[in-house]
């Protein structure tokens, strides 16, 4: 299951797994988001294409205006995941 | 191993159990298990996606046979779709022009090391090898 909350240094943590059946789950939670703000992907295990499009959809949003995401505690995993991709160019990644 | 699945977005859950139950038959480490999560729930999903109106079952195919891991997916009375024929990506167009089509089939290309494609009455299937390394 994925999940997304807010923590005390106002990062966007996600946790568990963004895949395709968790997108409508996710979707309003990045809609919302309106500010540049860092994701934190510590307590995710896995994403899928389906995830990636959500956060490409919200960089796009955010950027018009200036603003824009910064992800970190990628997995190994995930991160070869956003550089297969090529997004590795598209979000600043620490 | 092989399991037939509902085709619906919902049955990924049940998919990825399948796997994983795959996967510790053989031992495999935590990046085969998610190569093989990621490159089985994008062609699942393009299923679902193209061919939502067909009610039929997918089947979905595991085996370990030496150093490969084989992975097929077959869509019965289906049209052809043949993701081998798919054009590339292109990784270098700004943000603004980025598309997400297409992105998963990119993907399942960069992570397993063959790709197949047979199309038989009416029968659509999807093989993958990817090389286990040592």
């Amino acid at each position: 299951m994925f999940d997304a909350k807010v923590n005390d240094k106002g990062e966007l943590v996600l946790s568990g797994r963004f895949d395709a059946s968790q997108v409508e789950k996710a979707r309003p939670i990045f809609d919302n988001l309106q500010k540049s703000c860092v994701v934190n992907f510590n307590e995710l295990d896995y994403i899928s294409s389906a995830g990636l499009s959500v956060l490409l959809a919200t960089q796009k949003r955010l950027n018009e205006s200036g603003e824009g995401l910064k992800l970190c505690g990628l997995n190994k995993y995930i991160r070869d995941v956003f550089r297969y991709a090529g997004f590795d160019t598209v979000f600043e990644i620490d | 191993m092989q399991k037939r699945f509902k085709r619906d977005i919902n049955s990924l859950n049940s998919i990825f159990k399948f796997i994983a139950t795959f996967a510790e038959r053989h031992d495999f480490d935590q990046g085969v298990l998610f190569a093989l999560n990621l490159v089985v729930e994008e062609l699942f999903t393009n299923v679902v996606k193209y061919n939502a109106e067909n009610q039929n079952e997918v089947l979905i195919e595991l085996e370990k046979r030496n150093k490969d891991i084989t992975i097929a997916l077959t869509d019965f009375d289906v049209e052809p779709f043949d993701i081998t024929k798919r054009p590339e990506l292109n990784l270098d167009q700004h943000l603004g022009e980025r598309k997400v089509g297409g992105l998963g089939i990119h993907l399942v290309k960069k992570m397993v090391d063959k790709i197949d494609y047979e199309y038989k009455d009416r029968c659509s299937k999807i093989i993958l090898t990817k090389h286990l390394e040592k």
